[in-house]
């Protein structure tokens, strides 16, 4: 049934053809090629008007996801739409229909997630290395107090919710270079102070340049 | 009298014959390689038993995890196909020993065979591909074709067991496989990653059986006991359990709720 197949990646509809009509388990779904059109909107709609045609027998628990992800969206339901012949559980009686979601996504899905909590609570500027930063910390210890950090980015790396970055700055004469992950709870504040033009993405040759140009006031 | 009838009893290798041992029971359940009897005066936990009903699992990957507090918690995120459903309830009068056997990862009709899917039928449930028993002190309450719901068994902050295959390194030396020590690489030194001396002289003449010698290492079940659990995702059906799990992401694991003596199991 491929009537939204304008909709359809060419990928979905070879799989369409190839996938005998049975009760799929998770396999076929994750050998499914990444889909090249990221339709967001349009690709919620096609869900929802297929779904009412289409007999979904794979998931019995009530297991659903709120974010729609547009690659999983077409390609998960419109196989399904092969497998007519199966238990026509028809799901059309629940009419919200969030689809499954596949293990092999879960990782990126939770760090999104934390993300964005993170980012309601406090939004994180966009950092870049050369950039003057000054950071307010709050030390569990010394509530009463914010300890501020300031100095250069040296690198950042990102690692989904742990996406740290490396402060340098003199500090009583030593060069001291402070990690920190951005999405901490403990960090209150991140400002950008000025931004140095570099030609690198990691500053480790500051390390044997001299103290002028890591000192910050 | 009981403690050297005891230690002659049985072939024991020679640093487990310790008397102190012996003297605690006159049975031969001091060691801790048989199962006790059941012909012993009280029905205690052996080794075997679970200290609750557990579930498979599947690992997908780590990450950090921010506590209110700011500490990061490294964390492994364990997801669940279509399973953890009881497919049989074995009891004392049917089976010897009580169980409950639990299914997990459904499969398409034809990975299975013919006996597999006839097990499987009896009980009234799809196909699952891996089955595995846990072994309870009582089977109450648990029927086939019952669904395990993780949410209910275990909860947030609770410490469990996780079994699971650990990565397979091939073959490997000693110095990797049993943690010893390389000699000099220089100062004259021709050895350095060998294995050193195996034994001692004329007497005894051979080497000890169990000597550590390189072979294959890892691709065996191993169990992380006492893990934190830091949170259950209902959503995504997914549980964060501090610290790492073995094998690599998409390793099936066994997560039970943890044996801590005098808590779960009873002391003896």
């Amino acid at each position: 049934m491929a009537t939204s197949s304008h909709l359809l990646p060419p990928q979905a509809l070879h799989m369409i053809r190839s996938q005998p009509s049975k009760k799929l388990g998770f396999s076929p779904f994750l050998s499914c090629a990444p889909s090249m059109n990221p339709i967001l909107s349009i690709s919620r709609l096609s869900l929802s008007h297929s779904v009412s045609k289409s007999s979904f027998s794979l998931d019995t628990k009530a297991r659903r996801e709120v974010l729609v992800r547009a690659e999983d969206n077409p390609e998960a339901v419109d196989a399904n739409t092969a497998t007519e012949d199966n238990v026509v559980e028809a799901d059309e009686a629940k009419a919200p229909r969030k689809p499954r979601v596949k293990l092999g996504d879960v990782m990126g899905i939770l760090n999104q997630k934390a993300i964005e909590v993170s980012e309601k609570v406090r939004p994180v500027p966009e950092i870049r290395t050369g950039d003057i930063v000054e950071i307010k910390l709050e030390v569990p210890e010394n509530r009463r107090r914010l300890s501020i950090y300031k100095g250069i980015v040296m690198s950042r790396q990102n690692a989904g919710i742990h996406t740290t970055i490396r402060i340098r700055r003199i500090i009583a004469g030593i060069g001291v270079e402070i990690v920190f992950p951005l999405y901490s709870p403990n960090i209150k504040e991140i400002k950008v102070v000025s931004h140095r033009k570099v030609r690198r993405a990691r500053l480790y040759y500051l390390r044997d340049k001299l103290p002028r140009l890591s000192t910050f006031k | 009298m009981a403690m050297t009838m005891a230690s002659l009893s049985f072939p024991s290798p020679l640093h487990k014959t310790n008397l102190s041992s012996s003297l605690s029971l006159p049975s031969k359940a001091s060691t801790f390689l048989t199962k006790p009897s059941p012909k012993r005066r009280t029905l205690t936990i052996s080794m075997s038993m679970e200290a609750g009903i557990g579930v498979m699992a599947s690992k997908l990957g780590m990450m950090s995890f921010f506590e209110p507090d700011g500490t990061v918690v490294p964390v492994t995120v364990v997801g669940f196909r279509e399973g953890n459903i009881v497919t049989q309830v074995k009891t004392l009068a049917t089976d010897g020993y009580d169980a409950v056997q639990v299914g997990y990862r459904r499969v398409r009709d034809k990975k299975l065979t013919k006996p597999e899917t006839g097990h499987l039928e009896k009980a009234g449930v799809i196909p699952l591909r891996h089955l595995q028993e846990f072994r309870l002190t009582s089977v109450e309450g648990f029927e086939p074709n019952q669904r395990l719901v993780f949410d209910e068994i275990f909860k947030e902050g609770d410490l469990v067991d996780v079994a699971g295959t650990t990565i397979g390194k091939g073959f490997q030396g000693g110095i990797k496989r049993h943690n010893f020590k390389r000699g000099q690489m220089t100062h004259g030194s021709k050895s350095h990653r060998a294995l050193g001396s195996i034994g001692a002289g004329t007497t005894p003449g051979r080497v000890y059986k169990g000597k550590k010698m390189p072979g294959r290492m890892g691709g065996t079940r191993t169990k992380i006991r006492k893990l934190r659990i830091v949170k259950v995702d209902k959503e995504l059906n997914v549980v964060m359990i501090q610290g790492a799990l073995p094998g690599k992401p998409g390793n099936l694991l066994r997560i039970t709720p943890a044996k801590i003596v005098g808590v779960n199991i009873p002391k003896n």
